[in-house]
């Protein structure tokens, strides 16, 4: 038949490579992205809030992060496994992750307030990662998620993100968009699959 | 089995076919609003396209690049040449560990590797997380389609499969409760997992590092909890830099069912303390592919399944009559590649109208390699004589202008006057299942001279 076959006997390592550059074609050019032809000058706000309400999350804005923990307790007045990271809120911490043996143990918490520091307007993406997290599990075991990021962290979209995460090293990161959901039953959409069941964003002026 | 004869099959419910069509042209509409909403899409498929061309003209350097790197992170990095040696891999990184329960989040290549059914020889317990997946494993049945695996089963089948497998209450297929129940199943597995498995959406040869994209965070609670995460992926996953997933991340969602980006887009570097990362890299007839001209763009490929949805052959017959671990029209330029005979209705299994190559994120110019697949296909294995005789005799008529008037003029009269069970009959396989259109008095031609004659 057409291509070429026939593997030269090696480490499977070694011979993989030497097959594909074998088959390869000429190279050709990386293209570069040319972000102007991207801008839609939507306000990013508008848009970010819009995006987030569409993938089921919902949005609430704060005069400053001194409110955070009132607009928490507002929201869920009666959670008992809580855990936040954001500054000046320890008080509302029920566990520790000093003590925690392992991630497993965080399979009751409530509620976990986090920080961010890049979100997406145009899909409501927010940005967590290890440096904002102290154990990987706790975004996707946790009931309810508030994540909280300052209005001047929006980017309009995602070529934006990820410049402003170059050069940022992160062991772990995660773009989250709304509350974990599926459809895979008739295609209904149910909100709660395996992740939290609520996402909150609050956004600092 | 042929594509049209396992087609026949899932189209005796008639009721079923036309919510299966139905279904999947509402994603297919849904992309269509999502994409629309955003300024510059075709320049961003363009991109995608270019960048992927561009990553497969350079992949063994980026390969070693990326390995390079995932080392430097503290990965472990394995090469298998073909799906058996991939599930050897696997097990035996299962064994070091001591792994008997394995939660697995969706994966296409360790459905191409037939992974479970070698694990589970072991006694290895190996549960589908995604719930979609979990249903068809519960049916033993393969996913049908690649981002909506269960997309074939109407709620009652789903409400009947978990009270026997899961002790359900019976709920008329109430997605909400069905929904619940599976998070609390699945959420005990999550807990006693020994290893994870995840599939790769993209890898990044510039840091070393994964994404892996879910909407119900199956990826995540299983790689997070367990204490060993084992990601599977195909040497066509790579992609050079992480500014290039701004374009990826773009297209994939928008492109699979509508959404802006999907709820959670992970990316993996480094091991969490105190646990291990492997990552184990499979060509599977994936270089040979690169080998050919004329479809190795079918590499691009970034699994939207937005070529399913749009298909008017897919919708109607379902993922399972391709018999191909990916279904569709992708799966039908991918699989001759790996078996051109035992695939080889799979190319004819197309209306050749183009509608996948539209909507493909990636530019795959799916259905003009449909169409070459069609010739290496006639020349190259046996087809049946009925096919090959008209096939001969329309090769004549077309090739002679004057015959080809009398057999249209014949033909048209035939339309309009003979008997509906003669025209319909045996032979004419048009006939089956729709009645053909009467037949026109004069044909495009005449029309054309006259239109001409009557001045302009």
């Amino acid at each position: 038949m057409i291509g070429i076959k026939k593997e030269i006997k090696m480490g499977s390592r070694d011979s993989i490579l030497a097959n594909i550059k074998r088959n390869k074609p000429d190279l050709l050019p990386l293209p570069e992205i040319n972000l102007e032809q991207f801008e839609d000058s939507l306000d990013l706000v508008e848009e970010f809030t819009k995006k987030v309400e569409i993938v089921g999350g919902n949005v609430f804005n704060l005069a400053s992060k001194d409110e955070v923990l009132k607009q928490v307790k507002a929201l869920f007045p009666d959670t008992s496994h809580n855990y936040s990271t954001v500054e000046g809120t320890s008080g509302f911490n029920t566990i520790s992750l000093e003590a925690l043996q392992r991630p497993h143990d965080l399979n009751d918490l409530d509620v976990l307030v986090l920080e961010s520091l890049v979100g997406v307007s145009e899909n409501g993406a927010v940005w967590v990662s290890s440096n904002q997290l102290p154990v990987r599990v706790l975004p996707f075991i946790t009931k309810h998620l508030v994540l909280v990021l300052n209005k001047s962290c929006l980017v309009p979209n995602l070529h934006h993100a990820y410049k402003a995460l170059n050069g940022i090293d992160n062991d772990f990161g995660v773009f989250i968009s709304g509350p974990s959901k599926t459809a895979d039953i008739e295609q209904s959409l149910v909100i709660g699959a395996h992740g939290a069941l609520s996402l909150s964003v609050f956004l600092i002026a | 089995m042929e594509h049209s004869v396992a087609a026949s099959i899932f189209n005796k419910n008639e009721a079923k076919v036309n919510w299966h069509d139905k279904a999947l042209w509402f994603v297919r509409h849904k992309r269509d609003l999502s994409v629309h909403t955003v300024k510059g899409w075709e320049q961003l498929r363009e991109l995608g396209s270019a960048i992927k061309a561009h990553t497969l003209s350079n992949l063994d350097n980026y390969l070693v690049e990326f390995e390079e790197n995932a080392l430097k992170n503290g990965v472990q990095v394995h090469w298998a040449a073909n799906g058996e040696e991939h599930n050897r891999i696997v097990h035996s990184i299962l064994k070091a560990h001591q792994a008997k329960k394995v939660v697995k989040s969706k994966s296409m290549l360790t459905e191409e590797c037939h992974l479970n059914p070698y694990l589970e020889v072991d006694n290895i317990e190996v549960i589908d997380t995604d719930l979609g997946e979990r249903i068809v494993q519960l049916a033993k049945e393969p996913p049908s389609h690649i981002v909506l695996p269960a997309i074939h089963k109407n709620k009652e089948e789903v409400d009947e499969l978990f009270q026997e497998h899961l002790g359900t209450k019976p709920c008329n297929g109430d997605p909400q409760y069905l929904t619940n129940e599976a998070r609390k199943h699945l959420r005990e597995k999550f807990i006693e997992a020994d290893a994870a498995i995840t599939g790769v959406n993209f890898a990044i040869a510039e840091t070393g590092g994964l994404v892996v994209c879910t909407n119900e965070g199956n990826a995540d609670m299983g790689a997070h909890l367990a204490p060993v995460h084992i990601a599977c992926m195909g040497v066509e996953k790579l992609i050079p830099k992480q500014e290039h997933l701004g374009v990826f991340l773009r297209l994939l969602a928008r492109s699979a069912t509508g959404q802006p980006i999907t709820t959670y887009s992970s990316h993996f570097k480094k091991p969490r303390e105190g646990a291990k990362m492997h990552i184990v890299i499979v060509d599977n007839g994936r270089a040979e592919q690169l080998s050919r001209p004329d479809f190795r763009a079918s590499l691009h490929c970034i699994r939207c399944g937005a070529c399913m949805n749009t298909c008017p052959i897919y919708r109607r017959s379902g993922g399972h009559s391709y018999n191909a671990t990916i279904p569709g029209p992708i799966g039908s330029i991918l699989s001759p590649g790996k078996d051109l005979k035992k695939y080889s209705s799979l190319p004819f299994a197309s209306t050749l109208c183009g509608s996948c190559s539209d909507v493909c994120p990636v530019k795959i110019d799916i259905h003009k390699q449909l169409y070459k697949w069609r010739q290496i296909i006639t020349k190259e294995t046996p087809q049946p004589a009925m096919k090959k005789m008209s096939m001969k005799f329309m090769g004549r008529m077309f090739s002679n202008p004057k015959q080809y008037q009398k057999i249209g003029r014949a033909g048209r009269w035939a339309l309009r006057n003979l008997p509906k069970g003669l025209i319909n009959a045996r032979p004419n396989v048009w006939g089956k299942e729709r009645d053909l259109p009467k037949g026109p008095k004069e044909s495009f031609d005449d029309w054309y001279k006259k239109r001409n004659k009557n001045g302009k």
